[in-house]
């Protein structure tokens, strides 16, 4: 009898490679699109195919939030230290605002000074995502009671050790939680990418768009979508496996 | 072993701890005592310098704690607080053995240590180990507590309301546990309590604070026979010749107890009453089952149709019981006399209601 977790791992194997089969399928795609709009005269985004567009989507995505997770967990960490807390509020301010300011915007910024394409895409994804992770880290270690802490440093644990051994276990799920959201929200504004060049599925919907092709449109929208509801399962799968929960085991 | 050298702590204009000054010696429980915000709890987290003082010194072993570093010094005292100090993300093995483990201790020393824990505290090992805390009771996760604050053998023992989270009746049954826990490690124990009865029962010295200061520092006897301020009198309250006999162990008040065998025939129980009105009546393993008026039994056939039948847990009372007990149990039962019984129900003798009155009067002062 495979464990629930298992299970579920397994599940999310099979939707994988069902998908991959899906996007690889450009006939399967001409044949849909073409049913559902026989007055196009292409259906098919010439640019690159399916495959390629969604590879270059993940790049994207992963890198942008490889940096936003690598760079926002440490930060949400250092403004609940003691030495750190005096930027709590300035920090917290600049995420909003990260978040606020509309990534086109940062694109249209970002192109006179890193140029076109995949850098200023990544910065303006970075941005946006940066404050769910960041939130979720403050969050997350405020919500450890203040009698653990008690307990860890009566004990004799350092603060690195009391932040490893404690703090960050207890609230994995919390910031694994900012992670699966930031990840999401960049699956989608991703998107934008294709305006300067940076490819990916935004690609065959910005030209649908200017084309008026609808076609196009759910060419790229689809796959996205179908994207980002593996991505919130691989990511809800891993707070599952990595965090502690209340329930007994 | 511990001392305590004019002690201050100040959070800007309040004074939390004044002036304080405190021996506490080896294997001694010491209970600090008083109203909230008296600051007991603030003294003995200045202990183990999780609050340092604004003034004075504390020394360990004739050591200055200052001079130590704060997290080695935390390492060599065990700490103990309310049982919500479990780690609930750690089983019940890890939550353990956390201070073995920062002392990077050998896996199988780790191992063989937490299970002489487990079973210190009264739980079997292999049920426990890879219980999480919240699969716990709150009695099961108080011992647990214990057991983590004695993982690394330390001398010294902090204890902060210890006994606090948990119903009356859990809690006795644990303060019972610590006393006899206490006979087999011997550690030298400060423990913060707002019960007085536990204080009472728990200490070998108490110290009654009051708004920051140290206002007596005696053994329970002496702090309820002889309170030293008006304030010490009001605390230990009205009854404290009653909670004095909690500190009288019915032990010493035992006499020989009049008893027949249950089969034993009506004119040998009757010759053996010796002028007694009551019998306690016991079978063939000396265990108590009831009593006998000798009146009725003069008109009966047999021990065993005169006799009243009682179950022993309900009419006797332990030889480890309190004089306090014995007289709570007395006044239940309406019992001059209570029969006092071994771990296994046999008679040992009984207590009289005139020598626990004696008892009281004695330390009157």
């Amino acid at each position: 009898m495979p464990s629930k977790k298992t299970r579920r791992w397994f599940i999310l194997g099979v939707a994988l490679v069902a998908f991959v089969v899906l996007i690889a399928n450009t006939g399967l795609w001409e044949t849909g699109l073409r049913f559902l709009f026989p007055g196009e005269t292409t259906v098919i985004h010439p640019r690159a195919s399916l495959l390629v567009l969604v590879w270059e989507h993940i790049q994207l995505v992963a890198i942008s939030s490889g940096i936003t997770i690598i760079l926002g967990i440490p930060l949400g960490i250092w403004v609940s230290r003691p030495s750190g807390r005096d930027f709590l509020p300035i920090v917290t301010d600049i995420t909003s605002f990260g978040q606020t300011f509309p990534p086109v915007a940062v694109l249209a910024l970002a192109v006179p000074v890193l140029g076109f394409g995949l850098m200023p895409t990544i910065a303006a994804l970075f941005l946006y995502g940066l404050l769910p992770v960041v939130r979720n880290t403050i969050a997350g270690l405020h919500a450890v009671p203040s009698d653990l802490l008690d307990a860890a440093y009566g004990m004799g644990m350092s603060r690195l050790q009391a932040l490893f051994r404690v703090e960050l276990p207890l609230s994995a799920r919390v910031i694994l939680a900012g992670v699966r959201v930031s990840v999401i929200i960049n699956i989608g504004t991703a998107m934008i990418g294709a305006v300067i060049g940076a490819g990916g599925l935004g690609s065959p919907i910005i030209a649908g768009l200017v084309r008026d092709n609808l076609a196009f449109i759910i060419e790229g929208a689809l796959p996205a979508a179908l994207l980002a509801i593996l991505a919130d399962q691989f990511l809800t799968n891993i707070e599952n496996s990595l965090a502690y929960t209340n329930e007994p085991v | 072993m511990i001392r305590l050298e004019q002690v201050t702590k100040r959070y800007g204009e309040t004074t939390a701890v004044n002036q304080l000054s405190l021996e506490i010696g080896k294997g001694e429980v010491c209970v600090l005592i008083g109203p909230s915000g008296c600051g007991k709890t603030t003294t003995l987290r200045m202990i183990n310098r999780l609050i340092e003082p604004t003034a004075g010194r504390i020394f360990i072993d004739g050591r200055d704690t200052a001079t130590v570093d704060a997290e080695k010094l935390r390492l060599s005292i065990g700490y103990a607080i309310q049982s919500v100090g479990l780690f609930p993300h750690m089983t019940v093995f890890n939550n353990i053995a956390v201070v073995p483990q920062l002392l990077l201790w050998e896996n199988n020393r780790i191992v063989r240590r937490v299970g002489e824990l487990l079973e210190l505290v009264g739980l079997e090992p292999a049920d426990y180990i890879r219980k999480y805390p919240s699969q716990l009771s709150g009695g099961e996760a108080q011992r647990i507590g214990v057991a983590r604050a004695l993982a690394a053998d330390p001398p010294i023992l902090l204890m902060d309301e210890p006994f606090g989270a948990v119903d009356p009746l859990t809690r006795e049954r644990l303060q019972a546990q610590f006393i006899h826990i206490q006979k087999e490690v011997n550690k030298t124990i400060v423990l913060v309590t707002h019960d007085l009865d536990e204080a009472i029962r728990l200490a070998d010295r108490i110290a009654i604070m009051e708004s920051g200061r140290l206002v007596q520092y005696d053994s329970p006897e002496i702090i309820l026979s002889r309170p030293g301020s008006k304030f010490v009198r009001d605390f230990v309250g009205a009854d404290r010749a009653l909670k004095r006999l909690s500190r009288i162990s019915v032990k010493d008040f035992i006499k020989p107890a009049a008893a027949v065998n249950v089969n034993q025939p009506k004119k040998e129980a009757l010759a053996s009453a010796a002028g007694h009105r009551w019998l306690w009546v016991v079978d063939d393993d000396e265990q108590l089952i009831g009593w006998v008026d000798t009146k009725t039994l003069m008109q009966s056939v047999s021990t065993k149709e005169a006799m009243d039948e009682g179950d022993a847990v309900k009419i006797s009372i332990l030889e480890s019981a309190t004089l306090r007990e014995a007289l709570s149990r007395m006044l239940e039962l309406g019992f001059k006399h209570i029969p006092v019984v071994d771990d296994s129900q046999r008679l040992i003798g009984e207590v009289a209601l005139g020598d626990i009155e004696a008892a009281t009067a004695e330390g009157k002062g």
